[in-house]
Parts: structure tokens; sequence; C-alpha cells
């Protein structure tokens, strides 16, 4: 990638958010007529966003800014990085879905197709929510477009309509919507400072291009208190303890691709928003180490928590919180290789905790169940998902030659660069511990004796999935090795990434 | 000159009864006068609203909130709770914390609050108009009531009031947000107020299913997941 970096006006940054939203817009209206108007046009409405990021990335790449609307939209490396993995997840999902909620859900046929009708759309407009938070530079916007996200997601929670999923739902709703709040506290003060800094203009104090640049200025105490509201609010949407209640419920209750979009894609987007406002103040030290500290917690805690789960989805929930942590404390250090850590295990976590998310989906739909207890030798009537298991299991374990090896790797490398070298031991605990508790629950469903009682009794057909649910299994599983033995293959993305969010703050 | 001190004084006035309306809310135990408390804390928001544009004549964009704050929060809001109220029991279920005992709470709480956050004004303040008034008074009833929100979600079980906790909460950080930054655009203006009346109707709507499937909006009673 070029040195410098040069704005460049594009209709781009506000096609790639409205465009999927039209789409889920179309699908609530007319959906209900047929499965093309649903499956199929929620398909080519995620291919053409792919088409639209993947034009962004390519801008990015030879060294370029898009902006639109004069500068409230602000399309740069981490944008288009964040924007390239929703459509490309959205699409896996939407693969996924077809035969996966058509197996799950059973009732009269109108009311069905209402449901899915809703089910793809909000899928669609998540992804429009989501690629307007990624190309917002209002940060007033910033928080509501990520309220949105929120919003959208809500009812794929509660799809199932049951007790459980509807508790899970109203949790997650109401906890996310308490503690983003206090973000929009910290934006408020942040904003505030600012104006003053610029001259009175108070429009530009709203851009995160120009907050970058005075937020050094901002007085200590303000920064300071700016920070914790951040970390509370966003934190929240990440899911980093102690903010952390609504996630297992929410992953747990929610149809299987919709836990992975949830692990892969929306406790992200409170990733995004964290590198957007707290590396504005990894200038003071106390950032840098309470930020630390809250992510070896969430570390600790996450894996400590998953350890003693016995159902399959709260325990791979469980490792999210634990895995966000190590994105959130990279972005926190504000180094370049922080951020690069940060951003690199986010693309890995994204990509391995969906494959684990779909390959427990699986399980589920061949055999019903999600107690890890219940199940056993799977792997000999369903290889592929054991197979995608294994990977996903090996490669969030951090071991070598998988993905989730190298972006540990970079995270230890900057934690001990910045003189934090036990946040670095506990983050290779925390690797440890993963390895183990995957590998312990992967040999007991699929390798395990076949001990057949309960299960197999009521089961006697346990047969892999269809292709369309483990084909985009395998896609991941085959992202997660190749991305380890060839990690190039996200560098200049994740390097024109990090050195916009270093340009944004004059570093 | 005059006109300031009067307009001070007038806000003054309006955040005290701001203030009184929102302990209502916060303490009616049937749930239509909290919902009818609720509706008058806003308007009387909307008042303050009002006065501040009346104040800074050249923050123009402050007639937009008074606008926007009018239709969301003293109509739409109040209006959802009040039809939901219809299909739902209208007193609230018994919280944990006894009438009595949370009205002295709540009172010393604000007056606490208040008076902390008028004080050390300094330290959320992060320009030098907001250490006077009408913006620091105006500041120390923003978090207060902040404050009061948070008090609901914490002590109260019925998934309405709940509800209403959430409102305070924003109307507390928006009233912040007005007296820090009256110069917001008006894009962000809709933002943000049309946020809180998305997020009102969505738990609404989950408190209905959920009414209609356990037979109750005691949010204690949630518990199913719990391990």
């Amino acid at each position: 990638m070029p040195a410098s970096i040069t704005p460049m006006q594009s209709d781009l940054p506000w096609l790639v958010f409205v465009l999927p939203t039209a789409v889920g817009l179309f699908i609530l209206l007319v959906g209900r007529f047929s499965r093309w108007l649903r499956e199929g046009v929620a398909l080519a409405g995620l291919a053409a966003t792919f088409v639209v990021s993947a034009q962004v990335a390519a801008a990015v790449l030879h060294g370029h800014v898009l902006t639109a609307w004069g500068h409230t939209l602000y399309v740069d490396g981490l944008s288009a990085l964040m924007e390239i993995l929703g459509s490309l997840m959205g699409a896996v999902i939407v693969v996924y879905s077809i035969r996966f909620i058509s197996h799950e859900v059973t009732g009269d046929p109108a009311s069905t197709r209402r449901r899915y009708t809703t089910y793809y759309a909000l899928l669609l407009l998540f992804i429009g929510m989501m690629n307007w938070t990624c190309a917002t530079n209002n940060v007033i916007m910033l928080w509501v477009s990520l309220e949105a996200t929120t919003f959208a997601t809500a009812f794929l929670v509660t799809f199932y309509w049951r007790r459980e999923s509807l508790e899970a739902g109203y949790k997650y709703l109401l906890l996310v919507t308490v503690g983003v709040t206090f973000a929009l506290f910290g934006c408020v003060l942040v904003y505030t400072a600012a104006v003053p800094l610029l001259g009175g203009r108070a429009g530009e104090a709203l851009l995160l291009t120009s907050l970058g640049k005075v937020a050094g200025e901002i007085p200590k105490n303000i920064a300071l208190l700016a920070s914790a509201f951040f970390i509370a609010g966003f934190g929240t949407k990440a899911g980093l303890v102690p903010f952390h209640a609504w996630l297992p419920d929410a992953h747990a209750e929610a149809p299987a691709p919709v836990s992975a979009l949830l692990s892969g894609i929306v406790i992200k987007v409170g990733a995004y928003a964290l590198a957007r406002t707290i590396t504005m103040f990894s200038g003071y030290s106390a950032v840098v180490v309470f930020v630390a500290i809250l992510c070896s917690a969430s570390m600790l805690i996450g894996m400590g928590l998953a350890f003693v789960q016995d159902d399959l989805k709260r325990m791979l929930a469980y490792s999210s919180v634990a895995q966000i942590a190590y994105v959130v404390e990279g972005l926190g250090l504000g180094t370049y290789l922080g951020i690069y850590g940060g951003l690199f295990h986010l693309i890995n976590h994204t990509l391995i905790k969906a494959l684990l998310f779909l390959s427990a989906g699986a399980v589920m739909y061949a055999t019903g169940t999600r107690k890890i207890s219940e199940l056993s030798g799977l792997a000999r009537t369903m290889p592929v998902t054991a197979f995608c298991f294994l990977v996903g299991a090996l490669a969030i374990g951090g071991l070598p030659p998988l993905n989730g090896f190298w972006s540990k790797l970079t995270l230890f490398l900057a934690l001990g660069d910045k003189g934090l070298l036990w946040a670095a031991v506990i983050g290779v605990v925390t690797a440890m511990m993963s390895v183990a508790c995957f590998l312990m629950a992967a040999y007991k469903m699929f390798w395990g004796a076949y001990r057949a009682p309960a299960f197999a009794a009521a089961n006697p057909h346990a047969k892999e999935v269809p292709a369309s649910m483990w084909g985009g299994m395998v896609a991941l599983a085959l992202l997660c090795v190749s991305i380890g033995i060839y990690p190039r293959l996200v560098y200049p993305l994740l390097d024109s990434a990090t050195r916009c969010i270093l340009s944004i703050l004059g570093r | 000159m005059t006109g300031l001190v009067y307009g001070t004084n007038l806000i003054v006035t309006l955040m005290l009864a701001h203030l009184i309306a929102s302990i209502l809310a916060v303490e009616w135990r049937n749930l239509r006068w909290s919902v009818f408390a609720l509706m008058a804390q806003s308007a009387l928001l909307v008042g303050i609203f009002a006065s501040f544009a009346f104040l800074f004549p050249r923050a123009t964009h402050l007639w937009g909130w008074v606008a926007a704050a009018l239709v969301t929060k003293v109509i739409v809001i109040p209006t959802l709770l009040l039809t939901y109220l219809k299909r739902l029991p209208e007193r609230e279920v018994r919280p944990v914390v006894g009438l009595r005992l949370s009205l002295a709470l709540v009172l010393i709480m604000t007056v606490i609050f208040y008076r902390l956050m008028h004080t050390y004004v300094e330290f959320v303040a992060p320009t030098t108009e907001a250490l006077g008034e009408p913006v620091r008074s105006s500041l120390a009833i923003a978090f207060t009531v902040f404050a009061l929100g948070l008090y609901v979600l914490i002590a109260r079980r019925d998934a309405i009031k709940i509800v209403i906790g959430i409102v305070l909460l924003e109307n507390g950080v928006h009233l912040s947000l007005i007296s820090l930054a009256p110069t917001l655009v008006e894009t962000t203006i809709l933002g943000i107020t049309s946020n809180v009346v998305v997020a009102a109707w969505l738990l609404l709507y989950l408190t209905g299913a959920i009414y209609r499937e356990w037979g109750t909006t005691d949010t204690a009673k949630l518990s199913t997941l719990k391990r």
C-alpha cells in the first residue's frame, strides 16, 4: 500500500449500507410470496454488497479513503475489512439457514412463511446497519447505528418464540440498550470538549477524523471519564466481563446460524466502535492498563465458565467472551503491533467461531441435542462436521499452523512490547485452557466410545448434514487453514486498516 | 441581562419540577399514573429545551430538539406505553424495596447526587461554559435523572417499569446533551430521539409476548436460563 492516504469522493460509502438495507426492506414487503423472493433475493443482495465492499477494499488498498455526503461518511481500511467480513459471513449464514431453519420450524404454512420472511429481512437489515456503523464518520451516528444493529438482531435471537428464546432476546435487548447508553455519554463528553479545540466549529467536532486530531488536547479527566464510558458502553456490545450477562443466553437460545452471526459479526461491531474511540486515548497509560485488566478478567472468567458448560452452544458463547477480549486488548494498546494483532484476531475469531457455531448447529440438526454429555462417536456418521469442528477447536486454541496462532502470537509480542508481560501470560494461559476445553469437547462428541444408549436409540439415523450446510463450514475451515499457512493473504488489508486508524490519530 | 436572570430562574424552576416528576414516575405503583408522571416529566423536559432555545437564540437547532422531543417523548412513547398497558396488569409487580423505604432512598439519592454533581461539576464539564449557570444545574439534574433511571433498572422487577426506567435514563442523557452541546445538527437529533422510541417499542413488544407466554410481567421470573 502506498505511504500516503488520500481522500476521494465516491458513491461506494453510502451504497454499501443503503443497498443491503433496501434489499432487507424489499424482502420484508414481498418475501412471503415465494422462497426465491426471500432466500434468493437475500443471497443476491449479499453478493452485491460483497462486490461493493470488494471495490471499497480495492480503492483502500490503492491508498485512498472514500468519503461521501460531505465528510459525514468516511470509509477506510478498517471499514473495508468489516464490510467484507460482514457480507461474506452473511452469505455463508444465509446459505446455511435455508435447510437449517426449515428443519427447525413447524406450524401452519402462512405463519412459517411470515417468520422466514422476517428472518432473512432482519439478516439483511443487520448487515445494512453494520455497514452504516462502519461507514459513518459522525461519533453520535456511530452510536445510533450501533444501537440499530442491536434492534435488527433482537428478533433474530427470539426467532423460535419459545420461553427461553424470548427471555434471552429480552435480556439481550435490555442489557445492550442500557449498556450502550453509557457510550452516548462518552460521545457527548468528547464532542463537547472538542468543540473549543476545533475553533468552535460544531459540525467538525462530530467527525471522528477531527476528534482524533485533537484528542490529545482534551483535558485528562474528561478523556479518562469518556474512555470509561466507551469501554462500559461498547464493551457491553462486545460482551466483555463484567458486561457480558446477555451474551451466553442470547447465543445459546438463538438458532445456530444466528449464534454464528452474533459471535462472528455482532460483537465485533462493539470492537469496531472501540477501535474508533478508545484508540484516541491510548496515549494515557491508565486507559491501556485498565483495558488490559478488564480483558484479562474477561479471558479468565470467560474461559473458566466455558470449561464447566455441558451445553455446547453455551460453551462456545463463553469462549467468545474470552476471545473478544484478545481483540479489544490489542486495540486498547494503541500501538501498530497491538492494533494489527487485535484486528487480525478479529478476522480469525469471526471465521473460527462462526465455523464452530455452524458445526454445533450441524450436530443439533442431526441429533436434536446440544448437550455434550449426550453425544458420542459422531465422527463415524458425520465426518465432515467432525473435521470442521476439529479445525475450529485447534484454531481457537491458537495452535500452529492455524490462523489463531498468528494473531495470538502478534498480540503477545505487542503486549510484551508495551511492558504488559503479565497480560501476555494470562493470554497464553487462556489459550491453553481453550485448547484443552475444545479438544475435550470434540473428543467426547465425535470420537468418544460409541455409547449407544439414550441418544442413539432415539436417533438411529444421525447422518451428515446436507451440502448447503457443510459447504459453508468447509469453506470457513479452509479459510482458517489457508490464513494459518499463508498469513500474507490478509496482510494488505490488515496493514491498511491499522495504518488508517493510526493516521486518524496523526501517528 | 435581567432577561438572562429571569430565564435562568425559569429554567431552574422547570428543572425542579422535572426532578419531582421523575421521582413520581419512579415511585407511583399504579403503572398508568406512572406513565402520566413520565409524560409530565417529558413535557417539562421539552419546556427546559424551549427555554434553552430562548436563552441561546443563536443555537437554532435547539428548536429541532424541542419539536423532536415533543413528538417522541411526550406523545409517541407514552402512547405506546398506555397501549400496551391495556393488555397488561396495571398494578406494578411488587418491587424488592417497599414504597416508604424506596421513596426515602430515592429522595436521599436525589439530594446527594444533585449536591455532588453541582459541587464537583468540573469533573464532568468539558468546557468553561459548563461551569456557569444554567448549564451547571442542568448537568446536575441530568446526571441525577440518569441515576434515577438506573435505580429503576436495578431495583424494579416490572417490565413496564423497566421501560419507564430506560426512558428516564435516556431523558437524562438528552438533557446533558442539550446543556453541553446545544449546537448539535438535525440528523443526529433525529437519530438519537428515534432510537429511544424504537428501543421502547421493541421492549414493549417483547414484554407483551412474554406476558402471553408466561402470564406475568415480573422480570425476576425470567430465570429459566440461570444456572
